[in-house]
C-alpha cells in the first residue's frame, strides 16, 4: 500500500513574506530592517538595546494573539496566516473590525490607550514577529527612519479602506471587499486573483454589516455572472476589472 | 479548481469477457464512500459532528443539503438481504421509531443554517413503505418545518418501495407529498427464485406501483435486480429482464448477490448448494448487459444502467457525475445529513454514522444526544484518493497533469505503489496508464472496483478485505 503521505507532493507555493531571519539577521522582508540597518543598527546592536524581535507562533485557528484589556507591550507583524480583530460588547455581540494578512501589522491601535482595545484571533495557523513596543519607541527616538516607518504604518491603518462608510449595496460592498483583499495580497507578492478565504462567512457578514445569507447570495450571483469562481474557500477572481468597477465607490483610487 | 475534462462516455456496452471477469472475481468495496465504512472511528462523536456542521455553515457559499432517512423495518425477511433492518409486523414499532426520528430532526436541523436548501431527500431501508401515508405525511411535514426545502424544479425526493406492501393509491399519496422518484425492488420474477429467497412478488404488483408513479407526477422510476440468487437460471433471469424492459423504468440497477452467511443471519436460510456457480453468475450478468443494452439502456458503471436521456447519463457525459451512498448521483455537491438508525452522513470533509442498533439509537436520543456512533474526518490523502476513485468510477479517466496541478502533486510519484498494483491490470487491458492519463478501457468497465482498489490506501488490512462482497 502507499504510505499515507508518500513522496510526490509538490512544495507549498513560496510565502513571499520571508522567514529567513535569525538572532543576528533580519528577515529579508522585515518592515523595519532597512530603517535600522541604514542607521547602523543590525540585529545584535538592537538586542543590546533590549529591542527584541521575537518570532512567535504557531497560533491555531480560534486562538487569541491578544485580548481586549491586555496591557500593550508589543505590536505583531503577521508572517503567515490570517487574523481578525474584533470587539465583543456587554451583550456578547461581536463586531469584526478587520482582517490582517501576511506582512500586515496588528496592535497599532493600542499605542495610545496602552492596553489592547480589541481581541486579535487567528483564523488559521498563524506565525508572527513580535516587536516589543517600549523598546521600539526608544529606538524610534534614536533613529528617525524607524519613527518614520512607524508613522507610515499608523497612517496606513487609519486610512485603510472603510467598506462600511456610506449607503452602498451589498454587491458594492462585497466587490470592494474582494478587491481590497486582492490589492493587499498583490502588494505583498501573493497572487491577486487566486486566494484562500480564511474568514468564515459569518465574519465576512459581520465585517460588512450584512446577513450571512446575503454574503452567500451575493457570491452566488458573482459566480453566475462569471465574476468569480469559488470552490469551498478557494476563490478566483475571473473579472477583477468588473469587480473594481462595481466596488469603486468604496475603494481608494 | 477546474473540473477534469471528461471522456466522451462510450454509448456502446462494456466488453463482457467471462474468462477475464472470472479471474478478477475477488472481494472488493463498492466505494460508495472513500475511505469505506470500516475505517470509521468511534472517536468521531457528537462534539466532532457539531464542529463539522458549524464549519460547513461557514463556507462562503455553504453547500445545499441532501437528507437521507432510514426506515429500518420490514414486514418479512428476504433471505439475501445484508441491510440493517428489523423484521416486524407490529406497526406500533413505527410510531416509537418516528418519535425518536422527530427528536433527531429537532436536534440536528437547527445546527444547519436556514439558508441551506434541501435539494435532495431520499428514503431508504429496510422498507420505507412500512410507514403508512399518514406517518409519511407527518414525517415530511416535520422535515419541511425544520429544514428549508428547495422549491427548485430540480429537487429530487426519492423513496425505495417494496411493491408487495404498496398499491397505486399509496404511491399516488406519495406523489402528493412531493416525492418524484421511486426505486422498486424486484430481484427476479422467477417463482422458484422468489420462493428460495422468501420474496413472492408478482409482475402485476410491480407494474401497479410503477404505473401509479408515472400517473402521479414522479419524474423518474428505477428498479433493482439481483443476480447470483439461489436457483436462478439464465433462462429465468432472461425472462425477468424482458419483463423489466416492458415496465420501462428510467434506471435499472443489477446487483451481484454476496453470500456472507457468517455476517448476515438471514442468508443462513439460503442453501449454498442452490447458488449458481461462478460461470452461471457471469452468464446472468452477461444477459443483463446484453438485454438492457439492446433495449437502449446505457451502462453507467458498477451496478447501474439508465436510459440514454436520463440525467445520470447526461451528467456522465458532462463530467459532473458523482459517487455517493445511493451509487451514482447528480447531487454530489450537497452535504448529506443521515437521519435514522445506522444512517450515514457526509458533511464537509467527513463521514458520520448513527448507532446501528435501535437500542443505541434510542438511548442517545432519549438522553438528548445526537445518535452519531462513529465517523471519520478525511485527511488530505483521503481527499485526494476519494476524488481519484470517484473520477475513475464516474468518468473512467483521470488526466494526470490536471489532477496533479489541482492537488499539488506529481501523479506518477505520488501514486507509485498504486501504479505497481495497476500494472497487471494494464497488462490485462482493463486500464491504460500512460504519461498523460489513467483511462479505464471497455474491457475494464465491468471491473471498476478492482481498478479503484489499486488506489485504496487502506487495503493492506487483510481482515478488512474479507468483509467485502465479490466484485462481480
Amino acid at each position: 500500500m502507499d504510505s499515507k503521505h508518500p513522496a510526490g507532493r509538490l512544495p507549498e507555493p513560496p510565502n513571499p513574506i520571508a522567514d529567513d531571519g535569525d538572532e543576528a539577521h533580519f528577515c529579508g522582508t522585515c518592515a523595519f530592517s532597512s530603517a535600522c540597518i541604514a542607521a547602523g543598527y543590525n540585529k545584535p546592536e538592537l538586542a543590546q538595546l533590549q529591542c527584541l524581535v521575537e518570532h512567535v507562533g504557531p497560533f491555531r485557528a480560534g486562538e487569541h494573539i491578544f485580548r481586549t484589556g491586555d496591557p500593550f507591550r508589543a505590536i505583531f507583524a503577521v508572517r503567515s496566516g490570517t487574523v481578525k480583530t474584533r470587539m465583543v460588547d456587554k451583550e456578547g455581540r461581536e463586531q469584526v473590525l478587520g482582517f490582517y494578512l501576511p506582512g500586515e501589522v496588528i496592535g497599532l491601535n493600542a499605542i495610545y490607550p496602552e492596553h489592547f482595545p480589541c481581541d486579535a484571533v487567528a483564523l488559521d495557523t498563524s506565525f508572527f514577529c513580535r516587536f516589543s513596543f517600549p523598546a521600539m519607541s526608544a529606538l524610534a527616538s534614536r533613529i528617525p527612519a524607524v519613527q518614520k516607518h512607524l508613522f507610515r504604518l499608523l497612517s496606513k491603518e487609519l486610512g485603510s479602506a472603510s467598506l462600511l462608510a456610506g449607503d452602498h449595496s451589498a454587491d458594492e460592498r462585497m466587490a470592494a471587499f474582494l478587491m481590497d483583499l486582492a490589492g493587499r495580497y498583490a502588494a505583498r507578492g501573493f497572487s491577486s486573483t487566486r486566494f484562500h478565504l480564511s474568514m468564515s462567512r459569518g465574519d465576512i457578514a459581520n465585517y460588512l454589516r450584512l446577513a450571512a445569507e446575503t454574503v452567500s447570495r451575493v457570491l452566488s450571483r458573482f459566480r453566475s455572472q462569471n465574476l468569480i469562481r469559488i470552490e469551498g474557500r478557494e476563490l478566483e477572481l475571473l473579472n477583477p476589472d468588473a469587480l473594481r468597477q462595481l466596488g469603486q465607490a468604496l475603494l481608494p483610487d | 479548481m477546474d473540473r477534469l475534462v471528461p471522456m466522451a462516455t462510450p454509448i456502446e456496452p462494456p466488453d463482457f469477457d467471462p474468462a477475464l471477469i472470472a479471474r478478477y472475481d475477488v472481494a472488493g468495496p463498492r466505494y460508495t464512500s472513500y475511505p469505506t465504512a470500516p475505517q470509521f472511528k468511534t472517536e468521531f462523536d457528537e462534539t466532532v459532528l457539531r464542529g463539522v456542521i458549524r464549519a460547513s455553515n461557514e463556507e462562503p457559499i455553504p453547500r445545499p443539503l441532501s437528507l437521507y432517512v432510514h426506515v429500518p423495518f420490514c414486514m418479512s425477511p428476504c433471505f439475501y438481504c445484508g441491510c440493517n433492518r428489523i423484521i416486524t409486523r407490529d406497526h406500533s414499532q413505527a410510531d416509537r421509531y418516528l418519535e425518536r426520528l422527530y427528536r433527531e430532526i429537532e436536534l440536528i436541523a437547527p445546527l444547519f443554517d436556514r439558508d441551506r436548501p434541501v435539494r435532495q431527500l431520499h428514503f431508504g431501508g429496510g422498507t420505507p413503505n412500512f410507514l403508512d401515508i399518514r406517518q409519511m405525511g407527518e414525517l415530511l411535514e416535520s422535515l419541511a418545518r425544520h429544514f428549508s426545502f428547495s422549491r427548485a424544479a430540480d429537487r429530487e425526493f426519492g423513496i425505495e418501495i417494496d411493491p408487495r406492501f404498496a398499491d397505486g393509491a399509496y404511491v399516488h399519496g406519495l406523489g402528493e407529498l412531493g416525492f418524484n422518484r421511486m426505486s422498486v425492488g424486484i430481484q427476479d420474477f422467477d417463482p422458484a427464485v422468489q420462493e428460495a429467497v422468501n420474496r413472492i412478488q408478482s409482475f402485476e404488483q410491480t407494474r401497479e406501483v410503477l404505473e401509479a408513479a408515472r400517473k402521479s407526477w414522479f419524474r423518474s422510476t428505477s428498479v433493482d435486480l439481483i443476480y447470483g440468487l439461489p436457483l436462478q437460471t439464465v433462462e429465468g433471469f432472461s425472462r425477468t429482464l424482458e419483463q423489466v424492459v416492458s415496465l420501462d423504468p428510467d434506471r435499472v440497477a443489477v446487483y451481484g448477490y454476496a453470500h456472507l452467511p457468517e455476517m448476515f443471519k438471514a442468508q443462513r436460510q439460503i442453501a449454498a448448494a442452490d447458488l449458481p456457480d461462478a460461470a452461471t453468475r457471469l452468464a446472468l450478468f452477461g444477459r443483463a448487459v446484453a438485454q438492457l443494452s439492446a433495449a437502449g439502456y446505457v451502462y453507467v458503471g458498477m451496478d447501474h444502467f439508465a436510459k440514454a436521456t436520463d440525467e445520470l447519463v447526461l451528467a456522465q457525459r458532462a463530467g459532473t457525475l458523482q459517487r455517493n451512498f445511493q451509487g451514482y448521483s447528480t447531487h454530489g455537491h450537497c452535504d448529506i445529513v443521515g437521519l435514522g438508525v445506522s444512517a450515514i452522513g457526509r458533511i464537509g470533509d467527513s463521514y458520520s454514522q448513527n448507532a446501528r442498533d435501535l437500542m443505541g439509537y434510542y438511548g442517545a436520543l432519549d438522553a438528548g444526544r445526537l445518535p452519531v456512533a462513529r465517523g471519520l474526518e478525511l485527511d488530505e490523502d483521503d481527499l485526494i484518493r476519494r476524488e481519484l476513485i470517484g473520477e475513475l468510477m464516474c468518468h473512467g479517466v483521470v488526466d494526470k497533469q490536471q489532477f496533479g496541478a489541482r492537488h499539488r502533486l506529481l501523479f506518477d510519484e505520488y501514486f507509485v505503489r498504486a501504479r505497481e498494483r495497476l500494472a497487471p491490470l494494464v497488462a490485462d487491458g482493463l486500464v491504460e496508464d500512460d504519461a498523460r492519463e489513467v483511462r479505464v478501457t471497455s474491457r475494464g468497465r465491468l471491473l471498476l472496483r478492482i481498478i479503484a482498489m489499486c488506489f485504496d490506501a487502506y487495503l493492506d488490512d487483510k481482515a478488512q478485505a474479507a468483509r467485502y462482497s465479490r466484485v462481480i
